[in-house]
């Protein structure tokens, strides 16, 4: 019995020890062939809403409980914009921070209220198990985020 | 072979088989569900340092050089990024560095993955997609057929067949009412 129960333990640790976790591209991966600045996105983005567009960057933050967003660096100094996926379609890995990626997906814009930005900031402090302060949001916000469908991240 | 021994081979069998993957849905579910409190996926461990405090501004690879002696880092890295001109974030080796630079406060993260858990996560959130997708479909599949064979493995006692009937009410009223409760 207990050279059974043994036996599959080990089987069940090789058939998970075998499974690829390091995948390099994510959802659809990427199908355009043009890419377009993040710079140019949060300047000039209600051009290009409802647009499936690709951008280049490094990957400077992660969901660390689900991998369910990432921000990508722009071109210029204080540049990001944030990826969002659906729970569970993809999942970018925590160790994808300081990555260079390619990611494509949908701009979507979002013109939110104070309250509403006081919810979304206390929901993202949780994830990071972080500590947050109403106090800090003053007024409301209106900002451009990509709806992510696919990614390929190098070196990962 | 009369149905109702066919039925309960059937179930038998559907049910060994089922006894891996259900174990692999059952461990990582409670994990996923309760991600919040507990990230399954990754320890982190976080500590905080202080190193002196730099004027807010775009910092430059020379600045970044002392911040990291300061930090007692030998390994030089290139990859940072500034979100605001009060904070800088470093990146190195598994490692992300939060640094506030009028303060001089330093937040060091640390993640490692939990290879076991990471792993089962992996394939129930069907992160594998490819082959997986059919397997995980034949255990739905398989977890159906045992559901229709259990309500069929009618006990003969009395007092047996009504427990079986209020157990499988039981078991089908209870998403039932949260539904009605919460949608």
């Amino acid at each position: 019995m207990r050279k059974t129960v043994a036996l599959t333990l080990t089987v069940l640790m090789l058939s998970l020890s075998v499974v690829s976790v390091m995948a390099k591209t994510f959802g659809d991966g990427i199908t355009l062939e043009k890419m377009t600045s993040v710079s140019e996105l949060l300047e000039n983005g209600d051009a290009y809403v409802g647009q499936r567009v690709q951008v280049r960057g490094m990957i400077v933050d992660v969901c660390a409980s689900r991998g369910c967003w990432i921000y990508v660096a722009g071109e210029k100094p204080f540049e990001k914009i944030r990826v969002k996926v659906k729970d569970g379609e993809i999942i970018f890995p925590l160790e994808a921070r300081g990555i260079e990626a390619v990611v494509e997906g949908t701009l979507e814009k979002f013109d939110l209220s104070r309250e509403e930005v006081i919810q979304r900031k206390r929901h993202h402090a949780e994830e990071q198990g972080k500590e947050f302060d109403p106090a800090t949001v003053t007024s409301g916000k209106i900002f451009f985020q990509i709806r992510g469908l696919g990614a390929l991240i190098e070196g990962i | 072979m009369n149905w109702r021994r066919l039925n309960h081979s059937l179930h038998r069998d559907i049910g060994f088989l089922c006894i891996g993957l259900t174990l692999l849905y059952a461990l990582s579910g409670i994990a996923v569900n309760h991600m919040h409190d507990w990230n399954a996926n990754y320890s982190i461990e976080q500590f905080n340092l202080q190193i002196d405090p730099l004027p807010p501004g775009v910092v430059n690879s020379t600045q970044i050089q002392q911040i990291l002696r300061q930090l007692g880092e030998t390994r030089i890295s290139k990859k940072h990024f500034q979100p605001d001109p009060e904070n800088l974030w470093l990146y190195a080796d598994k490692r992300m560095i939060r640094i506030h630079l009028p303060s001089g406060n330093v937040q060091a993260e640390k993640s490692q993955r939990r290879p076991f858990w990471y792993r089962l996560n992996f394939l129930h959130l069907n992160h594998a997609k490819q082959a997986w997708t059919w397997v995980a479909d034949i255990y739905a599949g398989g977890l159906f057929l045992l559901a229709l064979t259990g309500m069929l493995l009618l006990p003969k006692r009395a007092d047996l067949k009504r427990r079986a009937l209020m157990l499988s009410l039981s078991g089908i009223v209870i998403p039932v009412f949260f539904l009605l409760l919460y949608y």
